[in-house]
């Protein structure tokens, strides 16, 4: 027979709200048996108990509805962003706040290196913090004369490069490709803007392409899960579906270490049919590939607009501050042909549409396709939403839509959304947690990891609170109660991955994936809730401790 | 590099479809966002790499792949790298963003043409969700393409172009079926290639010559600098695409290439003479009316 086991802890957040606590869980054969008091276990007969986290609390593995795995691929390299991250390592990494604190990283990251030729490579540089100081060669010259030096900005779309590295790659006052930024005298300054730009530095970037692509990458993506408390991420459609990649995802997360399950979106970013009834053939015959911890076939991800902080998204009426509206990255009717061809092939397609323009898009062509197609249960999912309104939201519960809501945003940029995409009052609404609760839309919450950093955990503090980095609150009315926020990281977030059954609540039947945290989230402060340490994760009853918690 | 620009429908792969079937002997490299109703004849292929064609005449056809840059530098790397690339832009894309791409080294901007279905080009100018994206692309264009005209009335044809100036005053615009115009705008042919014919679209013979005029000059030895950059500049409105290898008086021991598409024209240093005689040749095609042969020529002389 099965051995069966119990684990016991100081309290078990269950998040099944007929039964929202306990002191014991069972587990047989990585699922759970019985959930209840030790007491309450004997019914299933024998079982060892494991007493590791009696001094812990439990709850769901949180679920992620929205990241990227090529994040992995980055923290091959040195990290030198504003923000604080954790490395797939554990390791506290001190965001770097002024120009010197840059070059003191990078200066480190030199000297690690042996080979004096090989390129230094950094990335997450956001110069919209060093108050109108830019990064250019004449900085990057500090860290390095002969070595050449990369640095990838977090927007994704600028590099700041050293003079070695021009040199190397002939980028000059000859240099003619557009984007290339050169000063007064037109001597190239260092800062390359957009792709035709960056591929002037090919050969690195080619280096950090290659990064982002091989399978350390994706091992790495679930140790950060892992480290916040994450047992099921989706890689949302930012990563290739061919056949070597489906096997480079099998190979890796199907690994009995790997410690999360993943969800796979389909989409055709990176080649494959155009035809929509062959994207969306394709996609569903993907679930082949599927087991246990790896999910195929069964989401797609089209794009509608860009984003708000790069003024790229689709605003309605009156636009941005500076009056202009952002990008359609679709066209609405090749939009219609794809949604219908996924929703008849059965999938739930999660539609990026950060402004509300392009939530009115979606709204529409959910609308239509449902008209000439209808399908009970189909979960199609707003992803992002930030600027939603509370029309929008009744209609997307009409529509028997999920919304899927960027919270993080109004932490890491709601200083900038007051001041500078949307002004105040939308500001104030932005990721309108409250009014979808109130409006009955089924709703979840995200990081969208690269973009914010991976973790249940600031996901329900950033609900809760609201507060920006300069400690601003915007929107309070929109706050939600901590419950409601732990749903939506969980459960909530499930559902939208069409795995609410198998995982999400901490409930006979499921599996025994758990968040393990240090503290009660009920019990503290909430401006604390985010720095509850993650212990790390339970999955499917086999215990995955976070690296380096004993923290820099 | 030519970018090929408009939105849904405004007929850019009619006009691919073209271009493939009659590519006037370049080896063009035609990146399509999807092969979707692209009409590759499976008897000209000569071979398949994932999402690359080789065609029996030289062409060859791609999607995006993985990104645009990327693409378009594995391209330069093949071993008979393509002579022009034709990039077929999504419908809701800038193609002046996209005629960045034609700055990477390797490559030159040759010209930005975009499509206009004169059937619905105005009223999708007029919608909630796209009409500013259809003015974007239509301001943004060296050379609009009116297509479609067989489905209007004259009345209605000369009123769509009448818009097409007020909302793109910086276009150059013609008009066609199917997408059928004369190479020679699209691409940047030899001088010998550049006169306007006929083309075959579908099982119709058209003739261009009662749409286009060409003008060509020739002579020994080198041109005033001073005159020609007078001439070019005060060029009529209906002149749509020049190139010339010539002799200026100011560089006579090397070519100066002259390219003009549209409004935008560049004089730029060519290969040296050496022992070949230097001489002065000039193409230009314009709108009937636009060219005036004898002023031209006494304007050069």
């Amino acid at each position: 027979m099965t051995e069966t086991t119990v684990f016991t802890a100081t309290k078990i957040i269950t998040m099944n709200d007929s039964q929202p606590e306990a002191s014991a869980v069972a587990v047989r054969g990585g699922r759970i048996l019985a959930v209840g008091s030790l007491d309450e276990m004997e019914a299933w007969g024998s079982f060892s108990i494991d007493n590791t986290f009696c001094d812990k609390v439990l709850l769901p593995g949180f679920v992620e509805a929205h990241s990227h795995s090529v994040v992995g691929g980055f923290w091959e390299y040195p990290y030198v962003g504003h923000f604080d991250r954790v490395a797939p390592d554990g390791r506290h990494i001190t965001g770097c706040r002024s120009i010197a604190a840059v070059i003191e990283r990078l200066r480190a990251a030199d000297a690690d290196l042996d080979d004096p030729e090989e390129p230094l490579i950094a990335w997450g540089l956001d110069p919209i913090y060093f108050s109108g100081e830019s990064v250019r060669a004449a900085t990057l010259d500090r860290v390095s004369t002969t070595r050449p030096v990369y640095v990838h900005h977090m927007s994704g779309h600028i590099v700041s490069v050293n003079t070695a590295l021009m040199r190397h790659e002939g980028i000059d006052a000859e240099s003619e490709t557009v984007g290339i930024v050169k000063d007064g005298s037109g001597q190239p300054v260092g800062e390359l803007q957009g792709m035709p730009a960056i591929m002037s530095v090919r050969s690195v970037f080619e280096r950090l392409w290659s990064s982002l692509n091989a399978s350390t990458a994706k091992w790495r993506f679930g140790h950060i899960a892992r480290n916040a408390g994450v047992t099921t991420a989706s890689e949302l459609g930012a990563a290739a579906v061919t056949p070597e990649a489906i096997r480079q995802w099998q190979l890796v997360v199907n690994d009995p270490a790997f410690p999360a399950r993943i969800v796979i979106a389909y989409s055709n970013r990176f080649g494959g049919p155009s035809d929509p009834a062959q994207m969306a053939a394709q996609a569903a015959r993907l679930a082949e590939h599927s087991s246990d911890k790896l999910r195929l076939g069964t989401i797609a991800k089209i794009w509608l607009d860009g984003s708000i902080q790069g003024f790229t998204a689709r605003l309605r009426w009156p636009y941005y501050l500076n009056g202009t509206n952002g990008l359609w990255y679709i066209a609405p009717e090749r939009f219609r042909e794809e949604l219908l061809a996924y929703h008849n092939a059965g999938l739930t397609v999660h539609v990026h549409a950060n402004g509300d323009e392009a939530t009115d898009l979606l709204l529409d062509t959910v609308e239509q396709v449902l008209l000439a197609s209808p399908r009970p249960d189909h979960r199609h999912t707003a992803q992002h939403n930030q600027l939603a309104s509370a029309d929008q939201f009744r209609r997307m519960a009409r529509l028997g839509m999920s919304a899927n809501m960027f919270i993080n945003h109004i932490y890491y940029w709601g200083d900038q959304h007051l001041t500078e995409t949307v002004g105040p009052e939308r500001a104030d609404r932005m990721n309108a947690l409250a009014t979808a609760k109130r409006t009955g839309v089924q709703f979840s919450m995200h990081s969208d990891e690269m973009v914010t950093p991976l973790g249940g955990l600031m996901l329900v503090w950033s609900a809760v609170n609201r507060v920006t980095a300069t400690g601003q609150v915007l929107g309070k009315q929109e706050r939600i109660s901590l419950h409601d926020a732990l749903r939506a990281v969980t459960v909530d977030a499930a559902y939208q991955l069409k795995m609410d059954h198998e995982v999400g609540t901490i409930e006979c039947g499921k599996w025994a994936d758990f968040a393990v945290l240090e503290a009660d989230p009920f019990a503290v402060d909430a401006m604390a809730l985010k720095d509850i340490p993650v212990w790390g994760v339970v999955l499917a009853g086999k215990l995955h401790p976070a690296d380096g918690r004993g923290r820099e | 590099m030519t970018v090929l620009g408009g939105y849904l429908g405004a007929g850019k792969t009619s006009l691919l479809n073209h271009l493939l079937r009659h590519n006037a002997g370049r080896r063009l490299a035609v990146i399509v966002n999807d092969f979707g109703s692209i009409n590759i004849d499976v008897a000209l292929v000569e071979s398949q790499e994932g999402d690359t064609f080789s065609l029996a005449n030289g062409c060859i056809c791609c999607t995006l792949g993985d990104d645009l840059a990327m693409t378009m530098t594995a391209l330069l790397k093949r071993t008979a790298p393509p002579e022009q690339i034709i990039i077929e832009a999504s419908g809701v894309a800038d193609p002046v963003r996209i005629a960045h791409y034609g700055t990477m080294p390797g490559y030159r901007l040759d010209a930005i043409v975009v499509l206009a279905d004169a059937e619905t080009v105005r009223q999708r100018s007029q919608d909630r969700y796209i009409g500013a994206t259809v003015h974007h692309q239509l301001l943004g264009a060296e050379l609009i393409v009116m297509n479609k005209v067989d489905l209007v009335s004259p009345a209605t044809c000369q009123a769509v172009r009448q818009w097409l100036g007020i909302v793109a005053p910086g276009a150059r615009i013609v008009e066609a079926v199917c997408g059928a115009i004369p190479l020679a705008l699209l691409l940047d042919l030899s001088l010998d290639r550049m006169a306007v014919t006929t083309d075959v679209v579908g099982d119709r013979l058209v003739d261009h010559r009662s749409s286009y005029e060409t003008w060509s000059f020739a002579k020994d030895g080198s041109l005033d600098g001073a005159r020609l950059r007078a001439l070019v500049e005060q060029l009529p409105e209906g002149i749509l695409r020049g190139k010339g290898i010539l002799t200026l008086s100011d560089a006579p021991t090397t070519r100066t290439i002259f390219q003009l598409v549209g409004r935008r024209w560049s004089l730029k240093q060519g290969e040296p003479w050496d022992d070949a005689l230097p001489s002065s040749q000039v193409v230009l095609i314009g709108l009937p009316g636009s060219i005036d042969a004898a002023a031209f020529e006494q304007a050069l002389q």
